[in-house]
């Protein structure tokens, strides 16, 4: 098939928009809860909109701005536009919603439509508090998805979904546990140098492996956390994103491409590892941003569960398909390795943010000023969303003061 | 009383595909003006957008492609330890199952299992439920 899309359309793009401000709740704190004793699941002490609006002000303040210089509103999946607008006095010339890349992008186009020029994302989720669940009896929904279709044969959850996937990458290629172990170690190791990161205790490889099943062959450590939290990012038109409070943190390369057919039978899962998907993001976001994945000096993708790294470095080209095993192995994937994943500790170990934290995380990353934590010298760097083949990326470079 | 499973997600085609398997059969919709086979039951062949269809029999016969072992449980009605399978039928479509007669250690990629029955019953009613185990032959 002919590429359906237009290089000396999306080529201006770059550099257009800007991302000037970034905010989030208190991960750790909040997961502790006041008396410092974990909170249980059920125990409800926010709601999604408290979080959403703790996450906004920070943002503001973080950019230096008022909420009156807002004039475009997108929303993550758990809050109404309608209401979070009213809550915080916002008449948006723009509004949508979605995940935190497709946020981004969308943004990114609104912007360059003309439409508005300075618009906050928003995430909030009381996920922890309100006990929500992503697999077993209690999942609902609208139509078929992929997991409860197939409950009448015992099957179910988001984590069972990359069981099977994980299972297939291991028939194929010879993966082992030990290889996947070293993801959640890795990023455990990041998140012990955040102090935001919900999880904070050092994990070994034998810690991985002694830790319990759930859908086999992955383990607990292999699964993301479940909390409670709130990211807000806001993105403003290039020319009016200097002179802040922070530098401004340039969105370089965008590109999406979606891989559905035959979905809930798990062909583009299991037959494909989403890699078609990942290749047609590449093509537009790389020749975008003028880079290769040589050039990326730090990367975060979805990880819900450890798998999704496997997935996004083989499809993006940073190893050989079926290679991401060995390819996580010896450090490669750390902090001081050849390309640092997930440094905020990720969705296994700092906060289950669907997307939404490693944004921030990114960002600081090339504002730089880190310590321990920072990558040396990053001045490009990627998000890969790998979402059950809804595939997106942005790729971010550090801007002009 | 049949075996309780957890509830069928339910809409005009599954119902069809449901209840030919009160007959022990299994009928996978097969696209009139293309011949393409699909699954889940739906209103359109995403090959060719036509909406005429019949139901047609399968060979009841496919391979193993992954697999995963519960070992937390989620239902009560599937207590942990349990397998699921997806299988790539001789049809074309791949299918979420669960293997019988086999133990977990003794499956492999690529092995072929074939079509038995077992029972179900959900607020929807009774039913049969599609499983894999060792051919036959």
């Amino acid at each position: 098939m002919a590429e359906s899309f237009d290089r000396k359309r999306l080529a201006p793009l770059k550099d257009t928009v800007a991302i000037v401000g970034v905010g989030e709740t208190d991960y750790a704190a909040d997961y502790r809860g006041a008396g410092g004793r974990a909170v249980g699941k059920g125990e409800a002490r926010y709601d999604s909109y408290t979080l959403a609006s703790r996450a906004l002000k920070r943002a503001l303040d973080d950019a230096g701005l008022k909420k009156d210089e807002i004039d475009g509103l997108c929303t993550g999946p758990t809050l109404s536009g309608e209401r979070a607008s009213e809550l915080w006095g916002l008449n948006p010339r723009w509004s949508g919603s979605g995940d935190a890349a497709q946020c981004i992008i969308e943004a990114t186009m609104a912007i360059n439509c003309g439409l508005c020029t300075t618009v906050a994302l928003v995430y909030g989720n009381a996920q922890r508090s309100m006990d929500t669940a992503y697999g077993g009896a209690r999942v609902t929904g609208g139509g078929i998805t992929s997991y409860f279709y197939y409950a009448p044969w015992g099957m179910t959850s988001q984590g069972a979904l990359y069981a099977l996937f994980f299972q297939r990458h291991k028939l194929l290629y010879g993966t082992t546990d030990e290889q996947l172990g070293a993801i959640a170690v890795a990023f455990r190791k990041h998140a012990c140098l955040n102090p935001n990161a919900v999880m904070q205790k050092p994990l070994t490889i034998e810690d991985y492996m002694k830790a319990p099943y759930v859908a086999e062959p992955l383990r607990l450590f292999d699964y993301c956390l479940i909390n409670d939290g709130g990211v807000a990012i806001i993105v403003r038109r290039a020319d009016m994103a200097k002179g802040l409070k922070q530098p401004p943190v340039m969105v370089s390369g965008i590109g999406w491409s979606e891989e559905n057919v035959d979905a809930t039978q798990l062909r583009p899962r299991l037959k494909d590892f989403y890699h078609t998907a990942h290749r047609g993001v590449a093509a537009q976001v790389y020749p975008m941003a003028g880079v290769t994945p040589k050039d990326v000096d730090v990367f975060a993708t979805y990880d819900s569960f450890s798998v999704h790294l496997l997935a996004s470095l083989e499809g993006f080209g940073f190893c050989k398909e079926g290679e991401g095993g060995p390819f996580v192995q010896n450090g490669r994937i750390e902090i001081g390795g050849q390309i640092p994943c997930n440094t905020s500790g990720g969705m296994l170990s700092e906060s289950y943010m669907q997307s939404w934290n490693h944004q921030p995380e990114l960002v600081r990353q090339l504002r730089g000023g880190l310590g321990a934590r920072q990558v040396q010298g990053a001045e490009v760097a990627q998000y890969v969303h790998d979402v059950a083949g809804k595939c997106k990326s942005i790729i971010y470079t550090k801007g002009a003061e | 009383m049949a075996t309780a499973r957890p509830i069928r997600s339910m809409d005009p085609y599954a119902e069809q595909f449901w209840a030919y398997t009160q007959k022990n059969e299994f009928r996978l919709q097969q696209c009139t003006d293309c011949s393409k086979f699909r699954w889940p039951p739906g209103p359109t062949c995403d090959q060719c957008l036509s909406d005429a269809f019949e139901w047609a029999a399968i060979a009841g016969q496919g391979k193993v492609l992954s697999w995963t072992t519960f070992r937390r449980g989620y239902f009560q009605e599937y207590p942990a330890p349990h397998t699921v399978i997806v299988l790539e039928l001789d049809e074309g479509p791949l299918f979420v199952s669960y293997p019988v007669d086999v133990e977990l250690a003794d499956l492999r990629e690529g092995m072929v299992l074939a079509l038995r029955w077992t029972d179900g019953e959900d607020r929807f009613g009774a039913y049969n439920l599609p499983v894999f185990g060792r051919s036959p032959a």
